[in-house]
């Protein structure tokens, strides 16, 4: 599951400073581990927010959750374990967060975190642009739907429509466009289920 | 009453609201899913907010800095202090990270503890006497090994402590950690072989069991 450990490049001692008794010495850093806490986080909350993101698709629950496996995960943590170890280890914390936050939410687990296949999202370098591959995989669902189908589901879900306004927008009233977000949504789970069945 | 939630859960998620709770039938989780996996194909949204990211940088410096190290600085000691410390840290059987810690850094040797790898792992489930559900625990081997656990699920508030059951029947208690409002998360490194333990139990202030758990 985590990586084998990594023989830790050379460390040398500094020299003793003129005079010294117990003199204190600033850690030698390896080039693959985190200087410090600060640095840990900085390089990897935009890349773990975004993987919770994709996993609970909302901003309020991502930020709560980021913020739980932080501060879970950054008490026991040391710094001389090398990066791949560190964020092994956040995933490995991510994971049973996520888990324990649907299992109080909807008594079930909908979406989950693999420390293995989900490694991408903190390896990838940080970037404007998010690593998921949310929005090629929301494309070729909706590409399968017909077409008032789709376009209820990217007026609510892409294109940040109340559900009034994509009532208006499709020309029928809110209780047809809740009863049509249903019916496509439905539709869209077995495409989804379909897609990932599929050869 | 479940698809009337089901539709108010997954309008939350369209609105870019925190959707609320509900018991979810095993049938929706594919739609929940994919509602999830459209939501979360908006440009834009899967960055985080600046202001989020500046306000907990603040919170775990203030709150975790006096748990975390920034820069290790060992200090060069005569070689009977480096022996006695070396003494001292293998002495302890289960101990909480600062105490590792503090050994190790006065050793002068690299002043880290592994972060856990290795593929084994074990879990399970704190219940209750009456079979409510409490919480789950995790112990990983590696050097050191890890538990964890989150516990949540009753209206406690207070100190609790955590103890592991080991197959020869002895029990280590591994630390105390605060429940607030039933809810709580602890994490430590132990040193124990986790292939010999057989569970866990969760003890109030007065020594009251309130959930175990068995490894699987």
């Amino acid at each position: 599951m985590f990586p084998a450990p990594r023989t830790s490049p050379t460390r040398a001692d500094p020299p003793p400073l003129p005079g010294d008794g117990d003199v204190t010495y600033l850690r030698v850093v390896d080039a693959d581990a985190y200087p410090d806490w600060e640095a840990v986080y900085r390089d990897n909350v935009g890349r773990l927010y975004r993987l919770i993101y994709a996993r609970v698709g909302n901003r309020p629950d991502a930020e709560d959750l980021t913020s739980e496996v932080f501060r879970t995960a950054l008490g026991p943590l040391r710094m001389a374990s090398s990066k791949g170890e560190v964020r092994s280890y956040l995933l490995l914390t991510a994971q049973t967060v996520l888990a324990s936050h649907w299992r109080r939410s909807l008594g079930l687990a909908v979406t989950s975190i693999d420390p293995e296949s989900d490694a991408d999202y903190l390896a990838e370098p940080s970037g404007p642009e998010p690593p998921s591959d949310a929005p090629h995989r929301a494309g070729k669902i909706l590409a399968a739907l017909p077409d008032r189908y789709r376009r209820i589901l990217e007026l609510r879900f892409l294109e940040a429509c109340s559900i009034k306004e994509a009532a208006h927008s499709m020309e029928v009233s809110v209780s047809n466009a809740k009863v049509l977000q249903h019916r496509a949504l439905r539709m869209a789970a077995k495409v989804e289920l379909e897609l990932e069945l599929g050869p | 009453m479940s698809r009337r939630r089901l539709s108010d859960f997954i309008d939350a998620l369209a609105d870019g609201r925190r959707p609320g709770k509900f018991e979810a039938d095993p049938e929706d989780v594919e739609v929940l899913r994919t509602a999830i996996t459209l939501r979360a194909a908006r440009p834009g949204d899967a960055v985080p907010d600046e202001q989020f990211v500046s306000d907990l940088y603040e919170t775990l410096a203030a709150t975790e800095n006096s748990e975390i190290v920034p820069i290790t600085r060992p200090t060069r000691m005569r070689r009977g202090r480096v022996a006695l410390a070396a003494v001292a840290a293998s002495a302890v059987l289960v101990g909480g990270t600062a105490a590792v810690t503090e050994a190790l850094t006065s050793a002068a040797v690299p002043a880290a503890v592994q972060a856990p790898h290795g593929s084994a792992v074990r879990t399970g489930t704190f219940e209750t006497a009456d079979g409510r559900v409490m919480g789950q625990i995790v112990v990983y081997r590696g050097n050191p090994s890890w538990v964890f656990m989150n516990v949540d699920g009753s209206s406690y508030t207070g100190p609790i402590m955590c103890q592991l059951q080991v197959a020869n029947g002895t029990t280590v208690a591994v630390g105390n950690f605060q429940l607030q409002g039933g809810t709580g998360q602890f994490s430590r490194t132990i040193q124990v072989d986790i292939g010999h333990l057989r569970g866990a139990k969760l003890v109030d202030a007065s020594g009251a069991i309130v959930a175990s758990a068995t490894f699987a």
